[in-house]
């Protein structure tokens, strides 16, 4: 199987998180989204760091790291 | 740590994630969206815009051939589907902008006129982004590609009203930045019989030089600039979805690499041709458009 | 029931895919095909055939349309002719490649600009390189019974290969001959529903072939041609002994008893030669015909084998391949078969009826008589023979 070769990847502050939803809407990989509990999860494994999921946050709770750093 | 999560969750959504697409590409977003609302019980019938990467990851029946047969294997298809008593069964055919507007255009245009009975998709990057960035006939006027690197001279076709002028039952534009319009809109031509055609232009960071993130966002922008409105006509009857205040069309135009050499003149023609547009969709807005 | 009358070639095809209960055809006309579609669209209006005809707007979307109706669980016929399968090239690669078995009809015509609409062999020779199976038939007749043959030969999953049955524009498409047009329950016998164990698109039952490499699938491919051979003469042993007409399959020697030389010709003229043959030998003449019903996959062996009973074969060939290392494409095929046989006989090629021109019984004469004279002299004179070109007078 592939790799994924990112530069960056997502990681969420789940203080500021509100669980609105907005990130796993928008994802285009469908890598990002609310578990049982409401918390942001991000499947590693395929995400490609393209950074939507942070953009579109509205409370700005998911900042892009240097992949390696999330 | 919550891989068997993620499977399970792929699975629901009926498209593994981590295409082979471009980072912020549109095409695997639209199809996430699109399959909620299709189901399972469906057949997708594709052909090769770059944004068909996503089609490899899709987890319910597909069938290609290349892009020159745009809705004619749908075509067949539907037919099978017929003879073996499923019409049951939801027929999707998708293309990108190359396809719908150049070299597939009769061939939609003859499902069209057939009534085939099935969704034409027309998922639109406003270039040949697959072969790297070649102008097609959906590609916006003024926008640098690989072979209109002064930027493209020609206007952007207007497929969906050309398609509408077939008379079909159902036609509409609709965008991954709207995703509630987009299911409403994917929803309502699920339960038609007959020929129906949706137009989304989804974004591509690649081709249109922009920040992968700023996606959904640039996406968002065109049509909040009604450079890509949101409208159907049903039975010929034009219903504009979205009514807001235009935004200039400077701020999404700006948010683009592939429109920075614009000259001011350049502006203020597409300024003038998006308020001509957008004045005549609310002119119209309730009536019958199509006879 | 079954019945007899006369009938053209096409409106035979047309029965052909009615008696297969043909559940799609994408279909557009194109002259010398136009009445074959025009009778299937008939039939369908007046209940005989529940077949659904889209009425596509080119022969391009003609093909892919059969791809997705066949890769979608639909047995598929559609027709065309020259122009109309040059336009759905691109497609025609598909079928093969993919191991749809689809059966076309390719109704001969020869190809613009040399040529109207009359026939020559190019237009569906063109094709000989795709992995389609090529049959070739005489008239009417042997037109419905191949179509019905045929597919039984294509849907054989040790073979799956698309199949087209060809027959002379006008010469056999529009000259009405006595057919006989079998019992509709003893074709449902004979050949079962379509049901490809390959593909399902259903949703539920999803189900493609496994991934393979790009060699591999052109080995199968290849490896399908050479099985088909043993296969296409099986099933019209079969279809010979349930039915009463056979057509030999591959290759049927015609009055070769005692020949010294014979003549291998195709399609249409085969019934005018037929009848010169027999006049010949009444003559003394020692000259036999071979029909050439089968052009792909060529009958290698069966060449193999007869050839060195000959001296000379004429091989007539209605198709040009120009710059080819030595005149007609069906003359080529079969020197390379008959390359490693120790006593081949020699070979007389000869051009006729190109662009469509009649194949008169004096040309026919004069080709089999030439044959003779290299079986005699032991040398050929040409590399290639222009018929057309001889003054040899209008009518027989």
């Amino acid at each position: 199987m592939s790799q994924i070769v990112r530069s960056f990847a997502p990681k969420v502050d789940q203080e500021k998180c509100i669980a609105c939803g907005m990130c796993q809407l928008y994802c285009p990989e469908s890598t990002v989204k609310l578990n049982d509990e409401k918390k942001v999860i991000f499947d590693y494994r395929f995400c490609k760091g393209c950074g939507v999921c942070a953009n579109e946050c509205p409370v700005g709770a998911i900042k892009m790291m240097k992949e390696g750093e999330q | 740590m919550y891989n068997e999560e993620f499977d399970k969750y792929y699975n629901e959504n009926m498209i593994q994630g981590g295409t082979t697409c471009c980072p912020g590409c549109g095409g695997p977003l639209f199809w996430k969206l699109a399959l909620k609302v299709f189901g399972p019980n469906t057949i997708v019938y594709g052909d090769g815009p770059c944004a068909m990467c996503a089609l490899r990851s899709i987890k319910v029946p597909y069938y290609g051939i290349h892009f020159s047969f745009v809705a004619d294997g749908a075509t067949g298809i539907s037919a099978a589907l017929r003879a073996k008593g499923r019409e049951d069964v939801t027929l999707i055919s998708s293309a990108g902008d190359g396809a719908t507007s150049d070299i597939s255009l009769g061939k939609i245009s003859a499902a069209a006129e057939r009534n085939e009975n099935f969704l034409q998709i027309c998922i639109d990057n406003e270039a040949y982004m697959n072969t790297g960035i070649q102008k097609s006939g959906l590609t916006p006027y003024g926008a640098w590609t690989t072979t209109t690197p002064t930027g493209k001279e020609s206007n952007k076709k207007d497929i969906p009203m050309i398609i509408a002028a077939h008379k079909v039952p159902y036609v509409a534009t609709a965008s991954v930045a709207y995703p509630q319009d987009l299911a409403r809109k994917l929803e309502k031509a699920k339960s038609i019989k007959g020929f129906k055609y949706l137009h989304t232009v989804i974004p591509c960071p690649t081709g249109w030089r922009f920040d992968p993130a700023k996606a959904v966002e640039v996406t968002r922008l065109g049509v909040d600039t009604w450079v890509n409105p949101l409208y159907e006509i049903e039975e010929g009857v034009l219903k504009v979805s979205r009514k807001a205040e235009a935004k200039p069309v400077q701020e999404y135009l700006k948010a683009q690499g592939r429109f920075r050499r614009l000259t001011e003149e350049q502006l203020i023609y597409i300024q003038g041709e998006v308020d001509k547009k957008r004045d005549d969709l609310l002119k119209n807005d309730g009536k019958q458009v199509i006879h | 029931m079954s019945f007899t009358r006369m009938m053209e070639g096409n409106e035979a095809a047309a029965w052909g895919a009615k008696l297969v209960r043909a559940e799609v055809v994408p279909a557009y006309p194109i002259t010398p095909q136009t009445e074959l579609i025009s009778t299937i669209a008939t039939l369908i209006a007046d209940g005989t055939m529940k077949t659904e005809y889209i009425k596509v707007e080119g022969e391009h979307t003609a093909m892919a349309a059969a791809v997705g109706a066949s890769a979608g669980g639909a047995r598929v016929f559609t027709a065309s002719s020259s122009q109309g399968i040059a336009f759905m090239d691109e497609p025609l690669w598909i079928p093969p490649g993919r191991r749809l078995p689809i059966v076309m009809c390719m109704v001969n015509r020869s190809m613009a600009p040399l040529g109207g609409l009359r026939p020559d062999h190019n237009d569906s020779m063109h094709q000989r390189d795709k992995g389609w199976v090529l049959l070739y038939c005489e008239n009417s007749q042997e037109v419905l019974d191949t179509i019905i043959q045929a597919y039984k030969i294509a849907e054989n999953p040790e073979i799956y290969l698309p199949v087209a049955v060809c027959y002379d524009g006008y010469f056999v498409s529009a000259t009405a001959t006595p057919t006989t047009v079998p019992d509709q329950a003893k074709v449902d016998e004979w050949l079962p529903p379509y049901k490809h164990e390959w593909y399902d698109l259903m949703p539920g039952s999803y189900k493609m072939p496994p991934p393979k490499s790009f060699i591999q699938q052109r080995m199968g491919l290849a490896e399908a041609h050479e099985k088909a051979k043993k296969v296409i003469k099986d099933v019209d042993a079969d279809y010979k002994k349930i039915f009463g007409r056979g057509y030999g399959g591959l290759i049927e020697e015609y009055n070769c008893d005692g020949a010294e030389a014979v003549l291998i010709t195709m399609d249409s003229m085969t019934g005018t030669a037929r009848d010169v043959i027999d006049e010949m030998r009444t003559q003394g003449k020692k000259i036999g015909l071979i029909k050439l019903k089968c052009f792909r996959p060529f009958p290698r062996e069966e060449f193999q084998k007869i050839a060195p009973k000959y001296k000379a074969i004429g091989v007539v060939d209605r198709n040009n391949s120009f710059g080819s290392a030595g005149g007609g494409i069906v003359a080529m095929e079969l020197s390379r078969a008959l390359y490693d046989v120790k006593e081949k006989p020699l070979i007389a090629n000869f051009h006729v009826g190109l662009s469509g021109t009649d194949v008169t019984m004096n040309q026919i004469r004069y080709m089999a008589d030439e044959t003779l004279e290299a079986a005699e002299t032991g040398k050929i004179k040409h590399v290639i023979d222009w018929v057309e070109a001889h003054d040899l007078g209008e009518v027989m």
